[in-house]
Order: structure tokens, then sequence, then C-alpha cells
């Protein structure tokens, strides 16, 4: 078929962005005259001061989002230390049976899951992950006043461990959880990973006479685990 | 299925109202997305604040819309992605075809997209021997019904729940079942293989960046993270409208788009994607290729009026809010955008003369305007399209027909001008009403107008065929009012 059709040349492509910025400049020309009145005809209100967001303390914030993840139907633990986390690790294996656990290259993860008792598949496949179980991640950030999730892919490797698998279990530090999507939006806007993912519950749609079904594409369940502060 | 077009608005419209399976499948709309959007808005301190902050970013963004465009694919370009431009939809099914055949592949899958709806390019595809997956279920749905969406945000709205099972017995031979869970799991088990399968993904974008030359792609299932994550190419079609300047606005729309589109506070994911991996061994696809599409944006550019159009956002929430579209659904507009937004977006994208009818499938409520997170002035825009047919500027006087029809409306309301301008007109103007409307009041109203009278006043006709019109009062208000004054003896 590439013999019969016309293939999009780079002078053609040159053209296009010639033809589609001349028609829009021309366009803006034409509008000109008409702005001004419009402006005043529409007398838009002037935007309000940005609302202040109240400062949480550190308590305030976890709960807030563990009440925000657990309206979302995810489960949510609040562990003392890195061994307590490892514990509740291994009861969620135990509870969903897994058998095929994948995990990410986060050194978090890796020093809570263990090796000896089960077998993990770092960074799997996709045709690794397609059979597995569960999904072991941790995540650069989170947002306690949507229960979000933030995964940064140049921090850690966990786009695809986070999403294929049944069920997504996340592991972070209490220090990592901000308030307000604003924060967080400056915070990782400084320096863009390649590919950003918010992850707020499971994987939902309501697709058919808007009923909500739970985990179409993506992990039908979702389990968060914080560390506090040490 | 046959698709209807929007030429015939009419007639869909008066085919969709008797339609009972429709009205059942429509029935939840009202009620599930109003309420769960009332909810949702109530969840932020600001929401008028918010609306404002948002048209202002998208009126600042569309008056310098070739600078910013020009800053995103800058940026974009610095991290590794592919640019490819395209006048109209023609050409940008031509660049997705051109870059699956060089690919060698035979089957790509796709997330929802109403930019690669409006293009047709599912039937480029087929018609070149290749297969588009739909994998946002409700596009599933419909593709494996060979219908089209019938709404932006929930494609398969007008199919109720009997309906989807019947079709999954059918075209994937599973049993019949009521059960929601088991159609979705369903359609995961069967389009998971599809995904493994596929040497590219082609999804929409919701929003482009130019500070940083990300886009951002909202969803709730997941099969957008899978479609631009899985395959080794990922192909982004977009508008040109879809930019905005600043990351940081990004809170704004992230506030306003799932509030409005679907009553959540945020949906499950957003994949913000900035440029290719770095590392070969790095997850996601080796290239990334952004089609920028101008299919007849940029002319919207060249009036204040028109220029609100490219500020949409799709959230749909004007086609939940909408008592027409509530009653007739998707597809009776006969377009890839329907509803409100539709009724202005399509004319403008076809051709006035195309889509005659849309600017009229409204009642001018407003309910369009009040919902709209962008601040949209949908009935104004209604009326500058109508104002243009009238004028018969849309296409120029010979492109169209209705131009005599028309004359003789704009007399007859420069005459009723008249009349209603002074005191003494207006007095003069009813008397000669009263004595006119003794031919054909009945029992003191206006009934049904037929034969002669129809035919005289088409607008009298169409208004009395549904209802009686009032007859004008024998004595008017003033008039009863200066004889109750002089019989009671006032001053």
């Amino acid at each position: 078929m590439a013999e019969t059709s016309s293939t999009i040349s780079a002078t053609q492509n040159g053209s296009a962005r010639e033809a589609i910025l001349a028609s829009i400049r021309r366009s803006l020309a034409t509008s000109e005259p008409f702005d001004a009145a419009w402006s005043e005809h529409h007398g838009h209100a002037a935007i309000s001061a940005p609302v202040v967001d109240p400062v949480f303390s550190r308590d305030k914030l976890i709960e807030n989002f563990r009440n925000n993840l657990e309206l979302l139907g995810a489960q949510f633990a609040l562990v003392s230390s890195e061994t307590a986390a490892s514990e509740h690790v291994n009861a969620v294996i135990d509870k969903l049976g897994a058998k095929r656990i994948a995990i990410s290259d986060s050194a978090l993860v890796k020093r809570l899951v263990d090796e000896s008792a089960i077998e993990f598949v770092e960074n799997a496949p996709a045709s690794f992950l397609f059979d597995c179980d569960l999904g072991v991640t941790s995540a650069q950030w989170a947002i306690a006043e949507t229960g979000t999730l933030v995964l940064e892919s140049e921090k850690e490797s966990h786009r695809l461990t986070s999403l294929i698998p049944p069920v997504h279990l996340c592991v972070l530090t209490a220090s990592n959880v901000r308030q307000t999507m604003g924060e967080i939006l400056e915070l990782a806007g400084k320096d863009l990973s390649k590919t950003m993912t918010f992850i707020t519950g499971a994987s939902r749609t309501s697709d058919i006479e808007l009923t909500l079904a739970i985990g179409v594409h993506g992990p039908g369940e979702l389990h968060v685990i914080v560390i506090a502060d040490q | 299925m046959e698709h209807l077009t929007a030429e015939t608005f009419d007639q869909n419209a008066r085919r969709a109202l008797s339609d009972p399976v429709l009205h059942g499948a429509l029935r939840h709309l009202a009620d599930n997305f109003a309420e769960r959007r009332k909810v949702a808005m109530g969840s932020v301190d600001d929401w008028e604040g918010l609306r404002e902050k948002a048209r202002a970013i998208k009126q600042e963004t569309l008056l310098h819309l070739d600078k910013y465009l020009l800053q995103f694919v800058e940026k974009a370009e610095k991290a590794g992605v592919k640019f490819h431009w395209a006048r109209d939809g023609r050409e940008a099914c031509q660049i997705v075809l051109d870059l699956v055949n060089e690919r060698g592949a035979k089957i790509v899958v796709k997330s929802k997209s109403m930019a690669t709806e409006e293009i047709h390019l599912n039937d480029a595809l087929e018609e070149n021997g290749i297969e588009p997956v739909e994998t946002d279920l409700g596009e599933w749905i419909i593709q494996l019904a060979g219908e089209t969406p019938s709404h932006i945000v929930v494609p398969a709205i007008h199919k109720t729940k009997a309906q989807i099972a019947d079709l999954f017995v059918e075209k994937v031979g599973i049993d019949k079942t009521g059960d929601v869970d088991v159609l979705t799991k369903t359609a995961r088990r069967i389009l998971r293989k599809r995904f493994a399968e596929a040497q590219v993904g082609i999804s929409g974008v919701n929003f482009g960046v130019a500070e940083t030359g990300t886009i951002l792609i909202l969803e709730n299932e997941g099969n957008i993270r899978l479609t631009t994550g899985l395959p080794k190419t990922h192909i982004a079609v977009m508008g040109i409208e879809k930019i905005i300047p600043k990351f940081a606005d990004l809170d704004v729309f992230l506030k306003l788009l799932p509030r409005s589109g679907t009553g959540q506070r945020l949906t499950a994911y957003q994949s913000f994607i900035t440029g290719v991996k770095k590392n070969a061994d790095d997850e996601g696809p080796n290239e990334i290729h952004i089609v920028l599409m101008d299919n007849g944006r940029s002319r919207m550019l060249a009036h204040p009026v028109t220029r609100q159009s490219l500020a949409c956002i799709r959230c749909g929430a004007c086609l939940n809010a909408c008592p027409v579209y509530q009653q007739i659904g998707g597809h009776a507009y006969g377009s890839v955008y329907p509803g409100p937004i539709g009724a202005v977006i399509t004319p403008q994208l076809v051709g006035l003369s195309k889509a005659k009818q849309l600017p009229y499938a409204s009642s001018l409520c407003g309910a369009c305007r009040e919902v709209c997170p962008v601040k949209i002035d949908i009935p104004e825009l209604l009326l500058h399209l109508r104002a243009e047919i009238t004028d018969g500027t849309a296409g120029g006087a010979a492109a169209n027909p209705e131009r005599k029809r028309k004359f003789a409306e704009s007399l007859a309301f420069r005459m009723y001008g008249f009349a209603w301008s002074g005191q003494l007109s207006y007095g003069l103007g009813i008397k000669a009403a009263r004595i006119m409307q003794k031919l054909i009041v009945r029992d003191g109203k206006i009934g049904k107008a037929s034969g002669f009278l129809a035919k005289l006043l088409p607008p009298l006709g169409a208004w009395t065929a549904w209802r009686d019109a009032p007859a004008v009062a024998p004595k008017s208000f003033r008039e009863e009012w200066r004889k109750t004054l002089r019989s009671n003896g006032g001053n």
C-alpha cells in the first residue's frame, strides 16, 4: 500500500505548519476590531485572590490522606517502621494468596520484601506482568486532599508494575505526603520525569448505564502503606 | 447501523423522542451526573473563581495561540517528541496511516479520543487493512456494535445494560448476564490480549503545556496508561486549541475537568508525558509522535464569540445539563460532537450550510452556560450562528436557499419592532389585532392553525401545532385600570 499512498513528506509537514500558523495569525487579526467591545460587553469578574490552604500538622495530613483513600475504596495502613511495613506487606501477600509477585526497582520496596520466602520479579516484562497476582511499588509523592499517589518515571521503574497486576501495593514514607495538588505540581514541575502518573484509587468505569465497576483495565485493588517518620 | 447527519436534525430528533429504549438508557443521565457534579463542586472553596481563572487562561492562550503552540512544540521536540502538522482531517489520517505503515503494524490499540472520532481515523485505518482496537470500555462497546459515540465522556450512554449484554453474547460469545462486573471483566480479558500484540498506541490529549512540552491525558480505566505505556510507538492526535501556557495552570483544569465531567474530585489516572524515555531499557515507548491538527479550528479565532468554542475542555457537562440532549441523546445531532457544545462546534467545523438546524437545537435556557467550567457562553454562540444563517452570511447569500423566507421573517420582525416602539403605534396595533383575531379565536384562544392560515403565518402554524396561542385580551390592563379608577370615583 505504500506505493499508492502519498506519504506526507518533510516539506509537506513544513508547509502545513506554515499554513496553520498563518491561518491562526490571519484570524486573530480579523478578530481584533471586535475584541475590545466584546470584552467590555462581557465584563468578566475580577479573578479572586487565591484561596490560602490551611497548614496541616503531619498527623492531620496523614489522616486526611487516609480518609480520602478509604472513600475511594483503597486499603490504608500507617506503620511505625520498615520492619512493621515489611510485616504488613507479607500479611497482604498471605491474604491474597499471591504466588507471582512483581516489584519495582525501588530500594525501599526491595528492603521490605522477604525474598527468602517467596519469589519476586524485579522490573518484570509485560508478558510476566499479565500473569501476576500482585505488583509492589513505591511512590514519590502523595496528595492528601485527593488521596492520590504520584509516580515519577525517572525516580523508579514502576509504570507497568503499578498498572498491569490485579492488585497494586504501594509503600511510601510520611514525609512525602503533601496536602494539595498545587504543591505537588510545583514540586514535580521543577524537574519533570518523562512520565508522571497520578493514581487515585483503583481502576474504574461507569460506561455501562453509569454503574460503577472496579478494575476494568488497571488494578481492581489498591493497598497503600505509609511509614511514619522515624 | 445508519449514521445520522446534522442536516436531518429535525427528523432525527423526532425519531429519538419516540424511542422508548433510548429513553430508558438516558434516564440515568440527568439525576446521576447532576447530583455527583454538585457534590464534587462543593469540595472546592471557590468554584466561581476557578471557572473565571480557567476562562482567563484559555482566553490568553487563544489570543496568542501561535506563540504558545510554537513554545509547546519547541519544548517537546527537545524532549524527543516528533511533530506532524495537519491542516485537515484527511491530512491527519494520512499522517497516522503512514506512521503505522512505516512500522509495519497491523493492529493498533486506541484510547478514547474525540479528535480521532472527528477525523474518522478508524475508517481510514480499516480501509487500509489496519485493525484499530478501541480499548475504552464504552468505545469498545460501540465499536463492537458498529456505532458512533453519543456522548463525549460516556460514549455508550444510549445503550441499556440489556443491549450491551446481548451484544457481548453475539460478538464475544459469553453467556447472557445482567452483571456489569462480569461484562467489565470480559472486556478486560479480551482487550489485554490486544494490548499485548499491538505495536502502536494511539491516544488523544487533554492538555498540552507550552512551558514544559508536557501532554496530559485523564482517564479512569487504565487503558490510556496501557496505550501510552506498552506499545513501542505512541501517536497522540491533538487539536491545536489544547494548549495552556504554564504547568501550574494544570491545577485549575485538574480541579474543574473531573468535577464537571464525571463528578469526581479527580479521575483515577492522569498521565503527564514530557518526551521520550532517556534509556532504551526504561519503560515506555521508543518514540512519541504528536499530530497537531487544525481542521477548521484556526477559523474560529476570527471573532471573539466563535473563539470561545476553542476553550472547550470536552467535559460533557453541557450535554448532561441540556434538556434537549436529555430527551434525544447524542446521535440525533448527527455529528461527532453532540449536545450544546456540538450544536456550536459542528456548524463551524463542517460549515453552516451542512448543519443549519443545529444552532436551533436549543431552547436557549442557558443551563449549558451555567455548568460550563470554562464559562463558554453557548447561548450567545448559538445566537451568533443563527444570525449568520439569517443574514445569509454563511457561505454567501447565493448558497442560502432560505434567504427569501428569511427576508419575509425579517420584515415581519421590523414591523413588530415598529409597533412596539411607541405608545401610539402599540395601541393601534393591539386594536387592529383584536379585530383581526376574531377570524381565528375559538374559546378565547388560538388553536391549531391549519391550511391557509398556517401557510400565511408559518410561525403561527408551527407554534399552534403542539399548543394553543393566547388571544389578545378584549381590554388591556391599563384600560381596565383606568375604568376601575373612574368607577371608584378616584381622580
